[in-house]
């Protein structure tokens, strides 16, 4: 028996507003427990929500880039449940007016791409953090999460891999980023998934029972977690048994997912509209003016790359890929006048650096305005490439000055064609041997002849002169 | 109303009935609810609902942090908590 | 010199001809509290501080419009670092750590908050039989309620023990008790008094209202609780009027809108009469009777039996003993936690009313119930809207009746709902109303309800302010509270 597999992924996204969504607490990463929670964050009796507006136009970006219809009036209902990170027994959520509804994102796998339908992204806020395992018997929450925006973008059932599901998580990921609506750190939670995997035998047109997988925030666990659930289904109604509607949760080290039946207890959050807060309205010149700020977008990078700057069409995807490769080619090639120079160096050695560190370009201690000086060092040949390597490597691990480590080094390429010659007539003259052999036919020894000057020049020569003069010499 | 029903949304509502309670308020809330029936006899197909006497858009904030750490103060007032956190009996997931 | 019965601008000039010091104003306070604390009229005192805040003024004289002036707060609204009860065991303990805009606004207004009064639990009741504090004494009969939710602040201001007090109206909570307590009280606009700082019991209806002997007293205490507040997206933008200047105009050929679809012989007799009085008295300085039809009007008090417990049943959501409040001991688990400080910490009509709220929002009744009673309550406001289109205010009686006898109406929820028939239509609709003494019924105080339109609270005041000009129901004082 062949299998379908029916996935639907919920991408929770939160968005980089500096204060949340309903009041004005910091939404800033990693601040100590309960240092950012504002008296509406704590759920307080007699506070009032007030909407971020900056949120909206963060929710409208992602609208517009994906296609969608954007709902200019939206509006608030509370979603009811109990829980201790959920100050106010209810999460302010978009029911039935989101902001963002029927858009779509082209993903990529392998060999093939695909255009998956999202049915909407609506605003809500984020619930604090619970703490388990650093109590005796106790948990202990920190509601400096609560209030947090969150853009929760919802897909049509239409992903059909595991691959697909994680393209699309990729894709999503890629998009927000540039749009700069979410700064796409998965580690630190900002961006977390819930997908519903189901299956159905090949040609059924009717969807199977799903399963809901909770919180997975990584694309490794995306991936092994679908893998496992459709096993796991497969299994069971193959076994004769069913599929059974709940939540479960992927528990990474076992590589297994579980049920939270207990978490599902006959829950019905009981929706309505929160009386609280009326319905906002965004104006048409608003709209308008999300629409001519929106950021250009990795597509619209690469045929810039390709066509105005006459990069490959290779190079220009990968730098086009990521938001901060992007971004420091824009801004080094601003620099210089050698933005493919910029382009080769960023697709090589800086690559090659990034992924032996596995970090991101803003990670690193390379600065656009010191990555320019580089390419103008080299293009202009005050250093010749393989010195540039090394000032890279230490700019890598110090971020210090370009110039200065040229300085400071005495790394300037030897142009003068007197000094050079004199160096170069001290090696022919001291290697007599090899002279007559590379005469008698040996062409290879020229090699030698180069590496010498460079060593006694400590590789500052530059090696176009070098050649020149070594091919008079020994004519 | 029914007793499933009453236990159903007591749970909702995290309310424990006590038992010898438990017939009148299936009965209140059976009169409550059929006093609310009432509604049903007039005709609001055509009606949009109301939901807030104000007809009018919500005034926004800007995004501006206007919070201070009011950490000691929050928690100051929790029922219990050590010096960081909101404590509550271990929840197991 | 005694300040009972005086009112605000009384108190003012004798403070400000030095009749008497800021001091001795407080202190007579707190004497006449202690005095009637059979009354149950306060929850929680605010003496030391209020004590300090007097002789501060005595050193420092200040002419703020309440410098000064004592008023009792509802404990329904944020006190920062006064326990704040909701008259709930489930707040027992609470200490705000802030103030509601109310509160605030009237503080730099320079008012001395003596201090919280009972209050129906979460203002859920029409006869603060419900507080966990123990029921308030009307002062017109030891046996009789003062009405509610709001019936500490009516009974304190009844009994002269402050000059005026704040109050909440979400069904008619400022409005009932002042009827039955012989004062008057005025509900404005939805959307007028920020909401920040006041505990919610239903978000759509709450509103903030003064109450005290006259409406002038009430116009002087409406200017200061009005502002445009930014922490409440439902605080009106539109201009803020001084309530003040409208009190004298002359209500020639002003338009009274008379109900015809209220069907009147439900009532006492003695209601009825005392309502066509007045009446007339309003004709006999000029204004008009309109007949108006408020066809919907007989089904406000299921809509709003829906629409309250909905969002109370989720405001509510909030209490449940972890952050703050009260919290159970000896629970075994979360689930316990939860479940027996609600159950603890509630009393059974906040309890009946989250069960019904629960109910009608539950899936499957959502739109038969809840949906359906937004529906009605459009049809509701729609009618308003009809009928303010020929007329300047509407007026009935505030209630059914004069004050009932403690525990008379039973355990009977939909007898005690009926209570609010005349004046829950106004906050579905959002309406500005208000109630004034108008007449007594076997030396039982009686209000006449006067409602009007969107954000025109200086007409019903005006038309309170003219009636309490020719009448003295207002200075009606009950026996054995005189001095």
């Amino acid at each position: 028996m062949s299998w379908e597999t029916v996935i639907g992924l919920e991408i929770h996204v939160q968005l980089s507003t500096k204060s949340k969504l309903f009041s004005g607490g910091s939404t800033e990463f990693g601040a100590k427990s309960n240092t950012h929670v504002d008296l509406i964050d704590m759920g307080l009796p007699g506070v009032l929500p007030v909407a971020n507006r900056e949120a909206f136009y963060k929710a409208i970006r992602f609208g517009l880039a994906t296609g969608a219809n954007i709902n200019q009036t939206s509006s608030f209902d509370r979603k009811n449940y109990f829980y201790p990170d959920l100050p106010k027994g209810y999460q302010i959520t978009q029911m039935t007016q989101p902001i963002v509804e029927k858009g779509s994102i082209k993903i990529t796998v392998d060999d093939y791409e695909k255009e998956i339908n999202i049915t909407r992204a609506h605003l809500e806020e984020d619930a604090g953090k619970s703490i388990h395992d650093m109590f005796e018997g106790e948990t202990g929450v920190d509601l400096n999460r609560a209030g947090t925006p969150l853009l929760e973008i919802v897909s049509e059932p239409e992903i059909s891999s595991a691959k697909e599901a994680v393209a699309y998580f990729k894709a999503i990921r890629q998009l927000v980023t540039f749009l700069d609506i979410c700064d796409g750190n998965m580690a630190q939670g900002s961006m977390r998934c819930d997908v519903n995997v189901s299956i159905k035998k090949s040609g059924d047109k009717e969807l199977g029972t799903r399963a809901e997988l909770k919180n997975i925030n990584s694309f490794k666990f995306i991936e092994k977690a679908i893998n496992f659930e459709i096993d796991r289904q497969i299994r069971l109604i193959e076994n004769g048994e069913c599929v059974v509607q709940e939540t479960r949760l992927y528990d990474s080290e076992k590589n297994e997912t579980r049920s939270m039946r207990s978490k599902e207890e006959a829950n019905d959050y009981r929706y309505f509209p929160c009386p609280d807060l009326l319905p906002v309205i965004i104006s048409d010149k608003e709209l308008k003016e999300i629409k001519e700020n929106l950021p250009e977008l990795p597509e619209e990078k690469e045929i810039k790359y390709i066509n105005e700057i006459g990069l490959d069409e290779s190079e220009a995807k990968i730098i086009s890929s990521s938001k901060t490769m992007a971004n420091m080619f824009e801004a080094a090639s601003s620099k210089t006048n050698d933005a493919k120079l910029v382009a080769k160096w960023l697709v090589g050695d800086i690559s090659a650096l990034l992924n032996k560190d596995n970090i991101d370009i803003d990670e690193s201690n390379l600065s656009a305005e010191n990555f320019g000086i580089l390419i103008e060092r080299i293009s202009d040949g005050t250093i010749s490439g393989k010195i540039a390597k090394s000032v890279l490597e230490e700019v890598w691990e110090t971020a210090s000055n370009v110039d200065e480590i040229i300085q400071s080094k005495g790394l300037v390429q030897i142009q003068d064609e007197s000094i050079l010659k004199d160096i170069a007539k001290k090696v022919v003259e001291s290697n007599p041997d090899q002279v007559s052999a590379y005469k008698a036919g040996k062409d290879k020894l020229f090699g030698f002849f180069v590496g010498q000057i460079m060593k006694e020049t400590q590789g500052k020569a530059n090696p176009k002169a070098v050649n020149e003069i070594l091919k008079d010499l020994l004519k | 109303m029914d007793k499933k029903t009453v236990t159903t949304i007591s749970y909702l509502s995290r309310l424990k009935i006590d038992d010898e309670k438990e017939e009148k308020i299936i009965n209140d809330l059976g009169n409550i609810i059929e006093f609310v029936d009432q509604l049903n006899d007039v005709d609001t197909s055509e009606i949009d609902p109301l939901a807030n006497p104000l007809e009018k858009t919500a005034k926004t904030r800007k995004d501006i942090v206007t919070a201070k750490n009011l950490k000691k103060k929050l928690l100051e007032v929790a029922p219990s908590a050590n010096e960081d956190y909101f404590l509550v009996p271990r929840v197991v997931e | 010199m005694t300040i009972k019965y005086k009112s605000i601008k009384e108190i003012k000039n004798m403070i400000s001809h030095k009749e008497i010091s800021n001091k001795e104003v407080i202190q007579e306070v707190f004497s006449l509290i202690n005095q009637f604390q059979d009354l149950n009229a306060f929850i929680t005192l605010n003496e030391e501080n209020s004590i300090k805040k007097a002789e501060e003024l005595d050193n420092n004289p200040s002419d703020l419009p309440l410098a000064g002036i004592p008023i009792a707060q509802k404990d329904l609204f944020c006190t920062e670092g006064l326990r704040t009860t909701c008259g709930s065991n489930i707040l027992n303990n609470f200490i705000p750590p802030y103030s509601a805009t109310v509160i605030e606004n009237l503080e730099n207004a320079g008012c001395i908050s003596v201090g919280k009064t009972n209050m129906d639990e979460f203002a859920m009741g029409s006869s603060n039989e419900t507080s966990f504090f123990g029921n308030v004494i009307n002062p017109w009969g030891k046996d009789l309620v003062p009405g509610g939710s709001s019936g500490g602040a009516a009974s304190a201001v009844a009994a002269g023990l402050v000059p005026a007090a704040t109050g909440t109206d979400t069904g008619g909570s400022i409005r009932q008790p002042a009827s039955l307590c012989g004062i008057t009280g005025i509900k404005p606009t939805y959307g007028r008094v920020s909401r920040w700082g006041m505990i919610a019991f239903a978000s759509s209806l709450d509103q903030a209202g003064p109450m005290a002997r006259t409406a002038e007293d009430c116009a002087f205490m409406l200017n200061e609780m009005c502002s445009h507040d930014e922490k409440d997206t439902t605080s009106l933008d539109n201009d803020i009027p001084d309530f003040e200047e409208n009190l004298n105009s002359s209500l020639k050929g002003k338009k009274i809108g008379i109900v015809s679809d209220l069907d009147l012989s439900s009532l006492n007799n003695d209601v009825v009469e005392i309502y066509q009085n007045s009446l007339k008295e309003f004709e006999s300085m000029g204004a008009e009777l309109v007949d108006i039809s408020l066809p919907h009007l007989s089904l406000s008090v299921p809509t709003y039996y829906v629409v309250a417990p909905a969002e109370c049943s989720s405001n509510l959501s909030r209490f449940d003993g972890v952050k703050f409040g009260m919290r159970s001991e000896d629970v075994k688990d979360l689930e316990e936690l939860y479940i027996k400080t609600r159950s603890e910490g509630f009393g059974n009509e906040v309890k009946r009313r989250i069960l019904i709220g629960s109910y009608v929002l539950s899936a499957g009744y959502y739109d038969a119930y809840y949906k359906k009673a937004q529906q009605v309550r459009r049809l509701i406001k729609n009618d308003f809207d009809n009928a303010f289109k020929k007329i300047d205010v509407i007026m009935t009686p505030t209630t059914r009746g004069p004050a009932f006898k403690i525990g008379s109406k039973g355990d009977d929820p939909i007898q005690m709902y009926l209570e609010d028939l005349f004046t829950i239509s106004a906050n579905l609709a959002g309406l500005p109303a208000m109630s004034l003494p108008n007449g007594n019924i076997e030396n039982k105080p009686i209000g006449l309800q006067i409602i009007g339109n969107f954000l025109d609270e200086s007409t019903i005041l005006n038309f309170a302010h003219m009636f309490q000009n020719e009448t003295n129901w207002h200075m009606y004082t009950p026996e054995g509270i005189k001095q």
